[in-house]
Parts: C-alpha cells; sequence; structure tokens
C-alpha cells in the first residue's frame, strides 16, 4: 500500500495549523541551530535562551511541508524547560512519536527538528568554549576556466555586456568578480526579470550588496560556484556547486557574464 | 463549508450528459463489435458512430482513430509503436523538456533499448524553441514529440510551426493533446501533426479511455497483441460504453468550447490579477498570454506548496503544487526546473485549474482565504526576505 505523504495525525494537522513558539531569540545566552537547506525544500531555525543549564525559552521558523513546520513546533514543546543533557537525548524518532506518527515518505526528508535543536546545543557550548569537533570542510581551489565555457563564447558566454539589451528577456548567470558584476546584474534587471547572481562568499559577507541585489529583484545564490557550462549549440544549463551542502546541481539558463576583466583590474 | 474543486487538471468529474449516453451500453445494448448477431450490430454500430464524431472533432477520417484505454496507452503506442516500427530509419528521437511525466519515461524506456534521445529545452515561460529544436535534428531523427500545452503551468506551444518543421524534414511528429484539449482548437490537418494523444476524462468523459490518432500512410508496431481489433494496432474486445462517452464528451465539447474558453478564461485572469495585487513576492509561473484558459499558476517566495495546499484543504479548496513533499520522487516538478526555476523557488509552486462547474464563487473563495494563508505561512518560515528588517 502505497501511503500518502501528506496523510497527517491529528496531532502533525494541529501542530501545523497552530504552531507553537514561532518566531526568533536575541541577545545574552541564547544560540541558534539550523538544518536542512531551501533547495530539498526544509529549512529550520531553532533559537535557544539557556538558564542555569536548562532551555528557558525556545522559538522556531520553519521553511517546508506540513511535517516539517509541525516537528519544529513539537520539539519547542518537548525540550522546554529540559536540561541541555535532556534535550540532547531527544531523537527524531521521540518527536514522531509524539506527533503519533509521520508518513514513511517523511521521517527523513522533513523530520529534522531534533537535528535544528541539538545544533542550537552544540553552538551554545561552543560559544561557552565549550569546544566540540568540527566538521572540517574541503573547500577546491577557485576554478579559472569553467568547463564547457570555452564552446560557448559568443553563444551565451559573455565577457562584457556592453548592450544589456541584447541579454532582454534572457535567464542570465552573473558571476560574481567585484562591484561591476553587482551593478550589472542590477541593470539587467530593466532588460529581463531572472537576473541570478552566483557569489562564494556566505549571506554575512556580502550582506550589503545582497540587500541591493534582492531589492532589485536579482536572485542571490551565495556559497555557490560555477562548475560547468552545458547546452547544444549555446548555452542551456550550468552545473553549480553549493559550497555549503558541498553537492551539485542544474539550472537552466540562456546566457552566464563572466566580467573577469572586471576581476583583474581590481585584484 | 463550501467546496472548492480547482484542480481540473489532475481529474474532471463526468458530464451527466456524458453518463446518461453512456448507460445503456452496460446492460441494454451489452453487444461485442465483433459478433455477427443483433447485439453485436448495435454494438459495432455505437463504435463506428463514436469513431466519426471523435474523428471529426480533431479533422481527422474515422480510420485515423485507434481507442486506446486512456493517454497513456495512447503516449506509449504512438513512440514505442512508431520507433520499433521505424527504426530502419533512424534511431533518433526528439521530445522536448517540458513533455508530461509519461513521455519523459517513455523516452527513458526507448534509450534503455538502443535509441537516441534529445530533449529540446523551453525559454523561461515555457515554450520549446523552434531554433533549438532544428539543431538537434539529425539525419538518424525519425520522430518529434511535443505536447500541444503543457499539463502543469498551461504554456501552449507552437505547434503548427513544430508540425511544418518536422513536415519539411520527413520526421514524424507526435503530439500529445490531453492538456489541451477542450481548451484549444485542435485540428490535426492545420496544425500538421502525425500522431496525436487524447485522453476521455479530459473533456468530461470517463477514465480509462482515450485515443491515439494515426495519420494515414504512418505505421506502427501495436503494443497489445490479441484479437486485432483497431486494425490490429490494439487488440482486446473495445469498451464500448467507454468510447460512446467519449464521443459524447466530444459532441459536447465542440458545441460548448465557443461559450466554455471564454468564460474560463475571465476566472483565469481574475484569479492572476487578484492573486498577484494581493499577495507580495508572488510570481506567475508559465506564459503571460500565450497560456490555456484555466490555468492560474503561481509561487510564492519563502514558503512551501505542501503547507498551502494543506490550509487551503483546511478551508474547502482543491489545487495542485509542484512541490517535490507532495511528489513520489521527493524532486521538485520537471517542468519548474525546466523554465529555470531554483528548487526553493519550485517548491513554493501552487496550481489552479478550473473547469467546467467552476463558478465566480469559486474565484472569490480563493481571493478571500489565500492571502491569509500565505500570510500566516511566512511568518513562521526562515527565508521569507519580507521577515528581514
Amino acid at each position: 500500500m502505497d501511503v500518502k505523504p501528506t496523510a497527517y495525525s491529528a496531532r502533525v494537522l494541529d501542530h501545523f495549523q497552530n504552531p507553537r513558539n514561532v518566531g526568533v531569540l536575541e541577545g545574552e545566552n541564547v544560540a541558534v541551530g539550523k538544518v536542512g537547506n531551501p533547495v530539498c525544500g526544509d529549512l529550520m531555525e531553532i533559537f535557544i535562551k539557556v538558564v542555569d543549564d536548562r532551555i528557558a525559552d525556545i522559538k522556531f521558523r520553519t521553511f517546508g511541508c506540513g511535517s516539517a513546520i509541525a516537528t519544529s513546533s513539537m520539539i519547542t514543546e518537548m525540550a522546554k524547560g529540559k536540561t541541555l543533557d535532556e534535550a540532547m537525548k531527544i531523537t527524531r524518532q521521540d518527536v514522531a512519536t509524539e506527533l503519533e506518527g509521520l508518513p514513511p515518505r517523511k521521517m527523513h526528508c522533513s523530520n529534522l527538528a531534533a537535528d535544528a535543536l541539538h545544533a542550537a546545543i552544540q553552538n551554545y557550548r561552543a560559544s561557552r568554549g565549550e569546544t566540540i569537533p568540527m566538521e572540517s570542510v574541503a573547500t577546491e581551489p577557485e576554478t579559472k576556466v569553467f568547463v564547457g565555457e570555452e564552446a560557448f563564447i559568443g553563444k551565451g558566454v559573455f565577457y562584457s555586456v556592453d548592450d544589456p539589451a541584447l541579454l532582454k528577456d534572457q535567464r542570465v548567470l552573473v558571476l560574481d568578480s567585484g562591484p561591476t558584476s553587482a551593478i550589472l546584474s542590477q541593470d539587467l534587471m530593466n532588460y529581463t526579470d531572472r537576473v541570478i547572481f552566483l557569489t562564494s562568499d556566505t549571506p554575512d559577507d556580502a550582506a550589503k550588496t545582497a540587500e541591493l541585489l534582492k531589492q532589485a529583484g536579482v536572485k542571490v545564490l551565495f556559497q555557490s560556484r560555477l562548475k560547468e557550462i552545458k547546452g547544444h549549440d549555446e548555452v542551456e544549463k550550468v552545473l553549480i556547486h553549493d559550497l555549503a551542502e558541498n553537492d551539485d546541481y542544474e539550472l537552466v539558463v540562456d546566457a552566464v557574464v563572466i566580467l573577469r576583466g572586471a576581476c583583474d583590474a581590481e585584484g | 463549508m463550501m467546496s472548492v474543486y480547482l484542480d481540473y487538471q489532475s481529474a474532471k468529474p463526468l458530464d451527466p450528459r456524458v453518463m446518461e449516453a453512456m448507460l445503456p451500453y452496460f446492460n441494454e445494448e451489452f453487444g461485442n463489435p465483433s459478433s455477427l448477431h443483433e447485439e453485436g450490430d448495435a454494438a459495432s454500430t455505437a463504435l463506428e458512430d463514436a469513431r466519426r464524431t471523435v474523428a471529426a472533432w480533431i479533422n481527422a477520417t474515422p480510420e485515423e482513430i485507434v481507442f486506446t484505454s486512456g493517454a497513456t496507452e495512447a503516449n506509449n503506442l504512438a513512440l514505442i509503436g512508431y520507433a520499433f516500427r521505424n527504426r530502419d530509419r533512424g534511431n533518433h528521437i526528439i521530445i522536448s523538456e517540458i513533455e508530461h511525466i509519461s513521455i519523459h519515461n517513455i523516452a527513458k524506456y526507448l534509450e534503455r533499448n538502443g535509441f537516441r534521445v534529445s530533449r529540446v529545452p523551453v525559454d523561461r515561460y515555457g515554450r520549446v524553441s523552434l531554433s533549438r529544436l532544428e539543431a538537434r535534428i539529425t539525419p538518424d531523427t525519425i520522430l518529434v514529440s511535443v505536447g500541444y500545452a503543457s499539463n502543469e503551468i498551461g504554456t501552449i506551444q507552437p505547434v503548427p510551426e513544430i508540425g511544418a518543421l518536422a513536415r519539411s524534414k520527413g520526421i514524424a511528429f507526435h503530439s500529445d493533446g490531453v492538456a489541451a484539449e477542450g481548451l484549444l482548437g485542435i485540428d490535426v490537418q492545420r496544425d500538421g501533426v502525425d500522431l496525436l494523444s487524447l485522453s476521455a476524462n479530459d473533456i468530461y468523459g470517463p477514465r480509462g479511455v482515450g485515443a491515439l490518432y494515426v495519420r494515414q500512410g504512418v505505421r506502427l508496431n501495436p503494443q497489445i497483441i490479441g484479437g486485432g481489433q483497431e486494425r490490429g494496432l490494439r487488440s482486446g474486445s473495445e469498451n464500448v460504453p467507454g468510447i460512446v462517452g467519449m464521443a459524447q464528451a466530444a459532441a459536447i465539447m465542440a458545441r460548448e468550447m465557443a461559450v466554455e474558453v471564454p468564460r474560463l478564461g475571465a476566472y483565469r485572469d481574475r484569479l492572476i490579477s487578484g492573486v498577484l495585487s494581493a499577495i507580495p513576492h508572488c510570481f506567475l509561473n508559465g506564459h503571460p498570454q500565450e497560456r490555456l484558459a484555466n490555468n492560474a499558476h503561481f509561487r510564492f517566495q519563502g514558503i512551501e506548496g505542501e503547507s498551502l495546499l494543506l490550509s487551503l484543504k483546511r478551508e474547502g479548496i482543491s489545487a495542485m503544487t509542484g512541490s517535490a513533499c507532495t511528489a513520489k520522487t521527493l524532486e521538485p516538478s520537471h517542468t519548474l526546473m525546466s523554465i529555470g526555476l531554483l528548487h526553493e523557488e519550485a517548491h513554493g509552486s501552487l496550481e489552479f485549474t478550473c473547469g467546467r462547474f467552476t463558478r465566480e464563487e469559486d474565484i472569490d473563495r480563493v481571493l478571500e482565504v489565500l492571502p491569509g494563508i500565505v500570510e500566516r505561512l511566512r511568518k513562521v518560515s526562515p527565508i521569507y526576505q519580507g521577515n528581514e528588517g
């Protein structure tokens, strides 16, 4: 029998419809744990405020399906008032059990609330100087010439954009090569509604630029690198490497703008 | 609570007039069309009348209609049947990235059987690019398959242009007509279509019935072998009540489309302008003009489609999403990826499709409750940009 992904228990539906402890926490003795990513459809943030080694207050925000929202809501109720050690012992299965079960397909993809809580506790402890082993993330060296790039020069790969009207109504990927590329991205929004700005920076590194780009309607992809350009005779797709997730995915675009000159001039 | 069904793309109710036409063929006129007695004669007369009606509806001749168990079977017969029968002429087939999942999976099956398949990309609205299609044609290309319209985002394809291109290159052209039937005029002569898949349910006929139009002279290998019904192309005793129902549905559609389509188009336009103006950070997926009269497909920044569906369900509203969270594969809709959306954007999609029994109040109800639902879910979301600052 195929169980529908939305065959939810009454408790799941209740927590989805009336989520407890929605919001953020700030200030002293507060830590946050973030898990998931929007690419797979779920992103959770759990905020804890710790007093005398106990979770005195807890809030969450979640982007995701019904079970993603319900599991985050449920875990805030389960963890509130518990010591950090007790809270570390709450498992994904405990959350699912409290919710009277989850559809099988959702057990893994949308049941990350325990992971988010554990991350918040670890971050809190780390901030207190209680060292915990960190995962080392190997970063690959930045590629100078992208796979496929040379085959598409003049067929969707641009090293300069003298006349943005040529990119009218195109889906354009602009690689971050400093302020010139950010200004060009904003300008291109006058000619097309789809401009994607790809940067290896984190949202915090590039907060100011990102805000301006977002206001112009440019889609910003942080912690990302171009890996490959693909197409039949012209640019049709790119392969993007997500540094945060160490994962590759394809994106359909019509043009790739690589302002190498601008980059050299600055550096 | 008022129940609002706006998922006509997934399933349509049987028109009561169709059911009435079908009923006698379950018991009174139960004969097998192959039998030579009175009962058999009555059934074969009904079958051939139905064939004439369906043929006339798409400007074909009755001999060119093969009844099947639905559009999926029609797609199988068209692509697999054509590819294997015409293998000596070449082994290359072109489909578009935005085809229905059944076409994509048939294409994979053909690849496993030694055929080469190219997938032509679409633009940001979901339209197939003719130049990119032409660039993929090789001397080995024997078949092109591009549907009349997208079942998800409602974008209408330049079918007559594709038909003319295929003909000029001596390549057969198959089109899946399911999303468009009853919403666009289909004329296999005007459009240069050699093979056309149709479903009865999509014109308010019964489930489990469809048809493949096969242009005279186009040769196929049958996929179901047996007693040689349907000129040997589709064996098995004919589903006479279902086929009579499909013909009745086509006859009603032929009479009423001229009034029904503009009515649905007005609902669609109200829904699109109402949602876009009431909800910030919301976008229309698909083509702004070249779209099916019944289709309104949105995406909302910062929220996920399944949570939208659940919230709408609670208000008695039935809709559809392309989010991975409702799919068997945990992948977002391939259609939304093909127009260049990021995963997180595809996850926030919501599709409304109206139909014959939709009323003005249904649209009112959506416009009444949707803005509040979106606002509530965005308050819970960590990635809704409106939450910052």
